[in-house]
């Protein structure tokens, strides 16, 4: 055969399969048969867009067609010689003929038959077909067809006088239903269960059990994080982190709750106006913050605002209702009748979203919601108790208090010294003292020397630092005009070099010293990390040691979290630390309330919580009521009163250990980007040729005229999302339930019955069994959304479960299995192909959720693209577990996506994407025998073939090419495999160097049990497994 | 039916009637070995049916990007009567109240910041040009300098993206990728399109790149450019594990081929069929690409015209002449993508290191490829994704000035297949800040790119979301006649 003659069968071949699609009877239908032509070929000067339409005349309604332009008629029913438009098609005038020649797009002679008979008999209209609510049908009776999918199905097969495929063996079928429902293969174990299991519902507990698993959920949700464009970036330049896998882990559990799909659709559009709505509710409305943003350097905030809104908006028109919004940003849509008029009307549901222009650059970009862990909530619940009883306790003490003010007293006291003690007897009870040296000594009259009280701390350190110290658990205030003093007595006969006392604020910094001011090395010489006091005091007798605290940095108010006494050598005795202060109580607003209130009245006190501020600031304190009097006193005393301070100090340092956890969990919390409104809504225009500084006619919020309408409007409130999601799953939409069973259904057989799955309008194709779709949406309705029962529907049809084995005339016949007489086979997607090499090497970790992960990458696929700026500039591979989670896991930055997915068509999730490709290219060739990742997988499945195998070496290869295909090998495939590996033997036997490379590669170590030859020649085998067709393909 | 699924499935068809008639076998295949270039009818990338349109004027496509947008001002747009206004405002009449960046919006001035750069005219057709680029003086009678170039964009992001793509808006396909679904490729042992991200200074001021530059958007994804990395493999996963030789791989590769026969035969998959030769295609992949990036072969003359950049890999340099080596081996597109010319501030300085990074290798890789004969049917193009202000952003003294982003002209040239030599199209104003004559949108550009290339830009469609898409939008697109040959 030539190449023409092969040409021309394919072509020929092609014929007849469109011919047959469309088929059965003579009658012609306005949407099935006429408006596809219409469509390509006459709506863009002749269709719903006013501004283009030419000469008057449209064509996408029967009163443009039948309209009396000037004497003509473009389409007079049953006339033919009458229509216009007939006229022209059949022309061969260069003026006259349409399509107009220069418009590229001349009509077929099968396409003017299809508009001569549609004339001839009666040029019928039709809505649409996506337009038109379904009907539930009639299924079919067929005999046998147990499932309805299959009645369908298999009467369109009957009509073409095809037959299904007989069932697929059991191997086949479990690998199938396996990959297709967890995205890992089975076990061997699950396998041999599967086929011990003889019972006649064996598959339907299969099927069962794969949807109760977590990783049912995992898989299924790739293909919904695909159309929410999901990831872990901003998108547009820097292309920053942003915190969204909650929403990702979110997807994953909702699948597995089996949330059924109105209430997926309303949590994700408006979880938000949800009445009082719960975390996963508002989790869930990060849908529409999975959007690309900006925080470019000169960009124009309109402009932005206006693109997220567009943006949002297309992502739902496509994502529910599976049309091409697209177009009717710029001008009416062509082929739709989707007017920019519609378009606004829905943006602007989404116009008024709360989120900024510029995204900031920034993780945490609001709004935002903080999610703390189930065990961190009840710890959280706990610390809060807590944290309650010792604030009651400061309460109590406050409430209790028997305050007399000063200036009231007789006489009037003057001015007194007032000490307050830190430390005496021992360190505060709330807290745990350390040592450096040996533990802690407190010695008690008679046995040591005590200053005061009843005992002191004692330490000898022989040529050494020694100290005791506590730090947290306590806290104290510097006074004004305060003087540090501590006590302490120096043995004369083991005298040390050096004493030291330390502050801790906020750190180690603030020391005094005495003695050699270079025995202890800490802190700088003249700052006050390190005072140099003078010599060493007396020895022999308690000397009080006194500090000014302004040569420390301590300035009144200053909070010291902890104190230590320190020495180098020598034996030292410390005794009574604290703070003396001198002060006129009846002057000092630390001491009188009188005081203090006359010199706070009328002023904004920034110390004062809200409220307090308020009234202090506005009402004149004669005209507080004695409620507010209290209010007011007592905060006074738990604050700032110098009587009370240390007592409370005490207290709330008890609190600051309970305080700083809860703030470490709140800052630990994982950040989940989600929706809200402004208070305010915008208004909202629509925008001329999409340009967003071009507004035009002002919108209200609304839907297109040409789909069922709203429900009435609230009284109270303006339409919104909530409104156009409740609108979208009523049951009554004509689009939503189709849109979401073809989706799904293309999922399974690799086509969907609509093929364009992302197209329901006019330029998008009719489905190939127009009843079956409809059967399936309305029942999906009826079944109230439930998605789990919908899949099983799918996988447990005939359709489904039938052999994909293809002969070359059916192949011919219906080359894209459009007419399901077999079963679908296709390759698997980028994280499948991933996740089961990790899997039958035993490496994965299964660990579900959690912030995304940096596998293995090759270098500078980041680098030579990222921003200087960027924060996902160097991609920085993490280690061990992380390295072996399931690829959904995996971090994706937009503008770089790992190559794994890249090169197996997974989207770079920059825009919404309702079906990928599915490539066959020589890059993903390297990526399967190179990639470090599948080469360790590979080595590591080497191992469990050579330890779970069996002893000999064919035992070994049946074992892992079951892993692998869940099928036996046949004999002529085990040699060839024998013949390779035998091979691969000679050569590692005779190149230690080279096995011991090969099997070093990775991260994780071989097994040192195994002989390394052994094991490499293995390694190569258990690659060439994983190549297989068959382990890259699901049958 | 859809044009490429109908490409795809004649494609698979064809391989099924070769797969069914021959036993196609490891040993069969490994025979294959060594065909450099394809005949018509086993191609590795074919060209789509009725494509190029008419006979193209060049086959083969070197886009030189610099990213960041350069001073078309301090490059090659000469305005000598800048000096009098240094430092007076930019004239209202003149600004005439155009969107400028929020980046200078805020400014109390908009100074005029004329270039410190002395300009010369080049060559016989007097194309100006500053000191910056000694070397491109030389090539100046090979290329056409287009003066008017203006883009819709006003930001980095989107006007790289609308650059590249024909969109400010993520998901359409790179220019070298629509080349590639439409002309195919004539190499067997190599990529279709593929893509070079050089080193560049350190200090300079580096914008990202974003691999939708050069990904397939919405066309197969097989269609996306490959990069050609400096660093680590020069394609990924090119290289063999450690401890993996050529013959393991091939041994692996017989016993696939065998196996995977066999799975054809069982299932009749025309996918299985063409899974083989992929992997056949990856395999002379491994011996094709080191061969590609071995210089050792190039004479000492050759390299050194090159500058001495080009034998450290990852360089301008070393793109550049890698750039030619791929040409030579019949890849369609290559595009290298040098990083660091937005220069708000410290521009002279930051230029010159910009300009010593690009100018002697561009120039190189330009009488390079007439020595060889293949500038003739190569179209090369040069220039950035807009260009910049007249007025200074920040400091403004006669050495030291930044410039802002600017749409609405800039500076491109083009040379080679199809293209007028020493010419120069278009004029702006005094102030390099308006168009005065002949504008030239970007997506005319592309056209003309396409056009030179054999391509209708009016015809060359893809359909997706219910839209005949093209690579020039959906607005009337004007081939720029005046630079053509």
């Amino acid at each position: 055969m030539t190449a023409l003659q092969r040409t021309l069968t394919v072509v020929l071949l092609n014929l007849t399969l469109a011919a047959s699609l469309t088929a059965a009877d003579d009658r012609v239908q306005f949407n099935r048969d006429v408006r596809p032509i219409l469509s390509d070929h006459c709506f863009a000067c002749h269709g719903f867009d006013q501004k283009k339409r030419e000469a008057g005349l449209r064509l996408d309604v029967a009163e443009g067609a039948y309209a009396d332009l000037d004497g003509h008629r473009a389409v007079v029913p049953e006339r033919l010689d009458d229509s216009e438009l007939w006229r022209r098609v059949i022309s061969d005038d260069f003026d006259e003929v349409m399509p107009p020649e220069d418009f590229g797009k001349p009509l077929s002679s099968e396409q003017k038959d299809v508009l001569k008979r549609w004339i001839e008999q009666g040029a019928e209209y039709q809505q649409h077909w996506s337009f038109v609510v379904p009907q539930k049908p009639d299924v079919p009776d067929i005999d046998g067809a147990t499932n309805p999918i299959d009645a369908f199905l298999q009467k369109r097969l009957q009509a073409e006088g095809l037959t299904a495929s007989e069932l697929a063996d059991r191997t086949t079928l479990i690998r199938r239903v396996t990959l297709d429902l967890t995205g890992l293969p089975p076990t061997i174990a699950e396998v041999d269960a599967f086929l011990a299991d003889k019972s006649s519902d064996a598959y339907g507990k299969l099927v069962e059990r794969l949807q109760e698993r977590v990783t049912y959920g995992e898989h299924m949700a790739r293909y919904w994080l695909d159309l929410a464009r999901y990831a872990d970036t901003h998108g547009l330049h820097l292309d920053n982190e942003r915190s969204m896998w909650p929403y990702r882990d979110w997807v994953v559990r909702a699948i597995n709750d089996n949330l059924p799909f109105d209430e997926f659709t309303r949590w994700q559009l408006a979880g938000d106006l949800l009445h009082e709505p719960t975390r996963d509710q508002l989790v869930a409305s990060g849908f529409n913050r999975c959007n690309v943003s900006t925080s470019e350097g000169g960009s124009i905030a309109e402009e932005w605002i206006y693109r997220y809104a567009v943006d949002r908006t297309t992502t739902a028109i496509e994502v529910w209702m599976g049309l091409t919004a697209g177009c009717a940003v710029c001008h009416d849509h062509k082929f739709d009748p989707l007017s920019m008029h519609d378009y606004y009307s829905m943006y602007a549901f989404f116009h008024s979203a709360a989120d900024p222009a510029m995204d900031g650059n920034k993780i945490d970009t609001p709004p935002i919601l903080k999610l703390t862990r189930p065990e961190d909530e009840q710890r959280l619940k706990e610390l809060d108790q807590k944290i309650a009883i010792v604030e009651s306790r400061i309460t109590e003490l406050v409430t209790a208090y028997e305050y007399t003010d000063p200036t009231t007293q007789s006489p009037q006291p003057t001015e007194q010294t007032i000490e307050t003690v830190w430390f005496e007897d021992g360190f505060p009870a709330s807290t745990n003292p350390e040592a450096t040296g040996a533990p802690l000594k407190i010695v008690s009259k008679p046995d040591g020397q005590v200053f005061s009280g009843n005992s002191a701390i004692s330490r000898t350190a022989s040529n050494a630092i020694g100290q005791d110290f506590y730090h947290g658990g306590a806290e104290f205030t510097v006074p004004k005009n305060g003087r540090l003093f501590a006590w302490c007595y120096l043995d004369p006969n083991d005298t040390p070099d050096t004493i030291m006392l330390q502050f801790h604020v906020g750190g180690w910094n603030r020391r005094v010293v005495w003695g050699n001011v270079d025995r202890i090395p800490w802190g700088k010489p003249d700052t006050p990390e390190k005072f140099h006091m003078g010599e060493l005091p007396a020895v022999g007798e308690w000397v009080r040691l006194e500090i000014d605290p302004t040569k420390l940095n301590l300035k009144a108010g200053t909070k010291i979290g902890g104190y230590a006494f320190t020495q180098f050598g020598g034996t030292v005795n410390w005794d009574r630390l604290g703070v003396v202060t001198t002060t006129n109580p009846t002057t000092d607003p630390a001491w009188s309330f009188a005081v203090w209130k006359q010199q706070n009245q009328g002023k904004r006190n920034n110390d004062l919580p809200e409220g307090l501020r308020q009234l202090v600031r506005g009402k004149q304190a004669d005209q507080w009521t004695p409620e507010e009097a209290d209010r007011v006193f007592h905060f006074w005393l738990k604050t700032f009163y110098g009587g009370l301070r240390d007592e409370i100090g005490l207290l709330e340092a008890e609190k600051t250990p309970f305080d700083r956890e809860k703030s470490d969990i709140e800052k630990a919390a994982p950040i989940t980007m989600v929706m809200a409104d402004l208070p305010q809504s915008r208004e909202s225009f629509v925008m001329l040729s999409g340009a967003y500084n071009r507004p035009g006619g002002k919108v209200a919020r609304g839907v297109p005229a040409f789909l069922p309408q709203l429900a009435a409007k609230p009284a109270d409130r303006d339409y919104n999302r909530l409104d156009l999601a409740d609108w979208l799953v009523s049951g009554q939409h004509p689009l939503t339930a189709r849109v979401t069973v073809n989706r799904i259904w293309q999922q399974f057989f690799g086509t969907g019955l609509v093929k364009t799955s992302w197209d329901f309008g006019s330029q998008g194709e009719s489905p190939s069994h127009p009843e079956l779709l409809d059967w399936l949406a309305t029942q999906l309705v009826d079944d109230g959304w439930d998605m789990k029962k919908f899949v099983r529907r799918i996988v447990t049809s005939h359709a489904y479960r039938q052999s994909s084995r293809v002969t070359p005339e059916l192949l011919e016949r219906d080359p894209e299995n459009r007419l399901l007489a077999r079963g679908p086979r296709y390759r698997l997607d980028a994280e499948v192909l991933r996740d089961q090499a990790l899997f039958v090497s035993g490496l994965l970790v299964p660990t579900v959720g959690g912030k995304g992960v940096k596998p293995y990458q090759p270098p500078n696929i980041w680098e030579p693209v990222g921003f200087g700026n960027s924060n996902t500039r160097y991609y920085k591979q993490d280690s061990g577990d992380a390295l072996y989670r399931r690829s959904l896991y995996t971090f994706l930055k937009r503008t770089a996506p790992p190559p794994f997915m890249a090169s197996f068509d997974a989207p770079n999730r920059e825009q919404s994407c309702a079906r990928r490709g599915r490539s066959n290219t020589p890059l993903q060739a390297l990526q399967l025998m190179n990639d470090i990742q599948h080469v360790e997988a590979a080595r590591e499945f080497a191992s469990r073939i050579l330890k779970e195998g069996g002893e000999s070496a064919e035992e070994r290869i049946r074992w892992g090419w079951r892993v692998v295909t869940s099928r036996q090998p046949v004999a002529e495939e085990l040699a060839v495999v024998k013949r390779t590996l035998d091979r691969y033997h000679d050569r590692y036997a005779a190149d230690a160097d080279a096995a011991a490379q090969l099997i070093a590669y990775g991260e994780s170590r071989a097994d040192s049990e195994l002989a390394p030859a052994e094991l490499a020649a293995y390694t190569l085998v258990a690659n060439l497994l994983l190549n297989l067709d068959e382990a890259v393909s699901r049958n | 039916m859809h044009p490429i699924l109908e490409a795809q499935q004649f494609q698979t068809r064809r391989q099924f009637f070769l797969g069914a008639g021959l036993k196609v076998g490891g040993i069969a295949l490994a025979g294959l070995m060594g065909a450099q270039r394809a005949s018509a009818d086993d191609a590795v990338h074919p060209a789509l049916p009725g494509l190029p349109h008419f006979p193209p004027k060049a086959t083969r496509l070197i886009y030189l990007h610099m990213n960041g947008a350069p001073s078309q001002l301090d490059l090659f747009d000469h305005k000598p009567g800048l000096q009098e206004h240094f430092d007076k405002d930019l004239p209202e009449s003149v600004r005439n109240n155009q969107r400028i960046t929020t980046m200078t919006s805020g400014q109390a001035r908009l100074p005029v910041a004329p270039s410190m750069f002395k300009f010369k005219q080049c060559g016989e057709g007097g194309i100006w040009m500053s000191e910056l680029v000694p070397h491109m003086h030389e090539i100046a009678d090979e290329i056409a300098m287009i003066k008017t170039v203006h883009t819709d964009a006003i930001n980095h992001d989107p006007a790289c993206t609308f650059v590249m793509t024909g969109s400010e808006v993520p998901g359409k396909p790179s220019l070298g990728s629509w080349l590639s679904y439409g002309l195919g490729s004539e190499s067997n042992d190599l990529p279709a399109f593929v893509v070079f991200t050089p080193t560049f200074p350190k200090e300079s001021q580096a914008q990202a790149l974003f691999t939708r530059m050069w990904s397939s958007g919405f066309l197969p994804s097989k269609y996306d450019g490959v990069a050609l990395r400096g660093t680590g493999d020069p394609v990924l996963y090119v290289r063999n594990p450690p401890g993996v030789l050529r013959s393991d791989r091939r041994a692996m590769l017989d016993a696939l081929g065998e196996l995977n026969q066999r799975n054809f035969d069982r299932f009749g998959d025309p996918e299985t069929l063409t899974r083989i030769s992929q992997y056949e295609m990856a395999f002379r992949m491994q011996a094709s690409v080191p061969e590609l990036t071995d210089l050792s072969g190039e004479s000492k003359e050759t390299l050194e015209m090159y500058g001495e950049n080009v034998q450290t890999p990852g360089t301008y340099a070393s793109s550049a002449i890698l750039a030619r080596r791929l040409i030579e081996r019949g890849v369609r597109v290559v595009q290298v993508l040098h990083r660091g010319w937005d220069q708000h501030n410290r521009l002279p300085k930051l230029m010159k290191g910009q300009c010593d990074d690009v100018d002697q290798p561009t120039a190189a890789l330009l009488k390079d490829l007439k020595q060889r004969g293949l500038l003739e049917d190569t179209l090369v193009v040069f220039g950035g994704e807009f260009g910049r202000t007249v007025y200074s952003q920040g400091t403004l003294t006669k050495d030291n000035y930044g410039r802002d982003h600017h749409p609405r002209n800039f500076c491109m040239w083009m040379a080679g297949g199809g293209i007028k030599r020493g010419v120069t199209h278009g004029e702006t104003d005094d102030f390099s800040y308006n168009i005065a004559e002949n504008p030239v949108h970007l997506n005319d550009l592309n056209a003309t790119i396409l056009h030179c290339l054999g391509i209708d830009d009016r015809r060359f469609t893809y359909s997706f979301q219910g839209l005949e898409q093209r690579l020039t939008g959906v607005e009337e697109t004007h081939i720029v006649e005046e630079i053509l040959a």
